[in-house]
């Protein structure tokens, strides 16, 4: 049941963690977190900074998507823009912490160029538009060797921090632990700002918006800068974590990736794009658990059961939608309103 | 409760307490010894869906039933085989977590993955951990330096050499003065772009003129443009690469109804005989370069028999073994042969000696699945031989003897 929770001025209203239930579960969470990699195996470790990266890059699309209502397919792009920064950075002798949010930045400023177009086209028009600048992109990729690699692919060096290399699965989870909560508890605090409410009175009716006195052309642009800052440090992280790229990483189907976990976990919440991330990095390895403990008695089980996970784990996204078009976060809701009134009234 | 009265709770825990530690020193060399003498544990992430499954499962089938046909003659050195294949899907994502599950779980000595993607990912990994020797599907020449990438090898020769073979095959079969004009058809992609300056390089060394090269999207529709450059070129050999079916039947087609005397070549994943068959029509005429025997070519191929023979009584629903269950099946002989050196020379299975025992790998008989003897010193097999379809028999036919690489 929720308790102590009686607002007497306007900065408790205004707190992001308003009980101190609240503020017990995110001191057990952060402490959770800084213990996770001494318990869990080297593949669940290596899971986490994959999941770690992916929720930094869906909260990038779910603050230009979920929040503005600017849709974009060129999502997987801007990452690999901070991935090939961060690598031709790093190759200069820049440190990781440097490298790292200047990767995100110049995907920042090119952020602000693809987003002019979504001052006169919204919808899938702004969808098309965006989808022309992953083409792009990825062209440049391929073809600017010099800097790029080009087909080939970038080596990443080792991060380094205080002569240590962190050149693991363990060391690399704390780098990108750090930059999600740092980017999550940033965007949390975006929508409480003038800018975040801005992004949201635009998503909602831009033309409203316009005469509430909102900029739109700063707005708009500030939400695709936000974004794809966001998905430059994902990528940079991500260049980091594997140490090796190719421009056959950014595809088309990584931006309908993140469109789908943000549309799956809950469109305009963060608590949406983390379990939206959760959803989609997770499922396809729980389903390929699955099928590698029936594959224990049944080894040629593997050729048929393969297959079938696509299909299941399609299956599952489809019924998600359909159920709960809300997303996983009014799950979650459900579940939180049904325990603050517990157990006086269930 | 006394104090000085012994509690028998306590006794109790600090009993099992001891006998769980007692258990548990004990078991550290039982441990050690089954690291030894257990079973050898071949780990996999084959593209079993996803883009590449025309070929992964094939991979997959191959390594797996020579593991299962290796411990029916006792394994290697008298240890069984387990191997553990987890599909891939052809993403790099996944295909990396496949490999630290399995490396995280069984720590097989030996891994064999799906793309040139995850080899270039997991190879900074691999040279860290200096106990796996991987393998994989990619015949990438950027893979096959066993300076900069030491823990890897591939089945066949890269790209590159691929190419070699069928331009030595051109230079030789030619007549007169003047050598045949060459262009090179290929795909936007890693794997398309590869072996092209190689191949230039090598066209120019035998004196052979590329009078053409053209890039396509890997599964281009409309080539028309394309055939009008090819036909104003005039080559009498376009080398196709980077495709598996798309476009070649196309380019094909239409190079037929302009009247072009060209003579269309590939490279691997186009030539087993399901892709021929795919290409309908547009198969006559068609050659290439492969490093395997077809399955049904078993005259002087012991081991292809014993493939026949294997997948007749566990997989009698297959009437065809691919040239990818080939792959497998040697990737598996490799796999388990540098094991068996490392095990009789009383090596550990570490990276550092099984790079050894694979370079010591020379005039190696794989029992027919390649035409010469074996050497991985480069850690690829540098030979293949130039097949062509023949529209009676329905099948690939050696149009050359086998082929060296320089």
């Amino acid at each position: 049941m929720r308790i102590r929770d009686f607002h007497q001025s306007y900065a408790h209203d205004e707190a992001i963690w308003q009980t101190p239930t609240s503020r017990l579960w995110l001191a057990a969470l952060f402490i959770a977190l800084l213990l996770f990699p001494f318990t869990a195996n080297g593949y669940i470790v290596g899971l986490a900074c994959v999941l770690g990266i992916h929720v930094i890059g869906a909260a990038g699309l779910n603050i230009m998507t979920g929040y503005t209502g600017l849709i974009s397919l060129g999502h997987a792009a801007f990452m690999g823009v901070g991935c090939y920064t961060a690598a031709w950075l790093g190759q200069r002798g820049l440190p990781f912490y440097l490298t790292i949010p200047l990767g995100g930045l110049v995907a920042a400023l090119l952020g602000l160029v693809v987003g002019i177009p979504s001052l006169r086209i919204k919808g899938l028009y702004l969808a098309v538009a965006t989808l022309a600048m992953q083409f792009i992109l990825v062209f440049v990729f391929r073809e600017w060797e010099s800097v790029t690699g080009g087909v080939r692919g970038v080596n990443v060096p080792n991060a380094e921090l205080f002569g240590i290399e962190l050149n693991n699965d363990f060391r690399m989870y704390y780098v990108i632990a750090f930059f999600a909560v740092l980017l999550l508890v940033g965007a949390r605090n975006l929508f409480r700002t003038r800018i975040g409410r801005a992004f949201i009175a635009i998503r909602d009716k831009d033309i409203s918006a316009e005469v509430l006195g909102i900029n739109l052309f700063r707005y708009k642009l500030l939400a695709f800068a936000i974004g794809s800052f966001y998905a430059g440090v994902a990528g940079a992280l991500l260049g980091y974590f594997y140490r090796a790229m190719t421009p056959e990483y950014f595809t088309l189907t990584l931006s309908i990736f993140y469109l789908a976990a943000v549309i799956v976990g809950g469109l305009g919440t963060m608590l949406g794009t983390i379990l939206g991330a959760v959803f989609m990095t997770l499922v396809p390895e729980l389903l390929r658990a699955v099928v590698s403990f029936i594959a224990q008695w049944a080894p040629r089980a593997v050729e048929v059961l393969s297959p079938m996970q696509e299909i299941v784990f399609g299956l599952l996204i489809v019924g998600f939608l359909v159920f709960e078009p809300h997303g996983l976060v009014e799950i979650w809701r459900r579940v939180r309103r049904f325990f603050h009134l517990w157990p006086f009234r269930a | 409760m006394n104090d000085s009265q012994p509690n028998p709770l306590r006794r109790r825990i600090l009993g099992a307490s001891a006998g769980a530690t007692g258990l548990a020193t004990a078991g550290l060399p039982l441990q050690a010894a089954l690291a030894q003498s257990g079973e050898i544990v071949f780990g996999a992430a084959p593209p079993i869906t996803g883009v590449f499954a025309f070929a992964g499962v094939g991979l997959h089938q191959g390594l797996g039933d020579y593991c299962e046909w290796r411990n029916t003659k006792g394994g290697i050195a008298g240890r069984k085989i387990k191997y553990i294949g987890e599909d891939s899907g052809y993403k790099m994502d996944q295909a990396m977590s496949v490999f630290k599950k399995i490396m995280g779980a069984h720590k097989p000595p030996v891994f064999y993955g799906d793309s040139t993607a995850w080899a270039k990912a997991s190879a900074k990994e691999v040279s860290q951990m200096g106990s796996v020797l991987t393998c994989s599907p990619s015949f990438s020449s950027d893979l096959a330096d066993p300076k900069n990438v030491p823990y890897y090898f591939m089945a066949g020769p890269t790209y590159a050499a691929m190419c070699e073979i069928l331009l030595q095959y051109i230079a030789r079969t030619s007549k007169g003065a003047n050598k045949p004009a060459v262009a090179f058809v290929y795909s936007d992609t890693e794997f398309g772009r590869d072996p092209i300056s190689a191949a230039k390089a090598t066209a120019q060394k035998l004196g052979i003129p590329v009078v053409m090269e053209i890039v396509t999207k890997p599964g281009a529709v409309d080539v028309s443009s394309e055939v009008a450059k090819l036909r104003r070129a005039k080559p009498d050999f376009v080398i196709f690469h980077g495709y598996v079916l798309a476009p070649i039947p196309e380019f094909i087609k239409q190079m037929r109804e302009a009247g072009m005397n060209t003579t269309p070549m590939g490279t691997i994943w186009s030539m087993d005989k399901t892709t021929v068959d795919a290409m309908g029509a547009a198969a006559e005429g068609w050659m290439g370069v492969l490093p395997y025997r077809y399955s049904y070519d078993t005259k002087d191929a012991p081991t292809m028999q014993i493939i026949k023979d294997y997948t007749a009584k566990a997989r009698p629903q297959m009437q065809y073994v691919p040239t990818f269950y080939t792959n497998g099946w040697l990737v598996g002989m490799i796999f388990s042969e540098v094991i068996e050196r490392c095990l009789k020379a009383n090596k550990a299975l570490t990276g550092p000696n099984m790079k050894a025992a694979l370079e010591s790998i020379n005039d190696w008989d794989t029992g027919g699945l390649t035409g010469l003897l074996v050497s991985l010193k480069g850690h690829q097999i540098g030979s293949g031989r130039i097949y062509a379809y023949d529209a009676k028999s329905k099948l690939m036919e050696p149009a050359s003897g086998w082929i060296k690489t320089a």
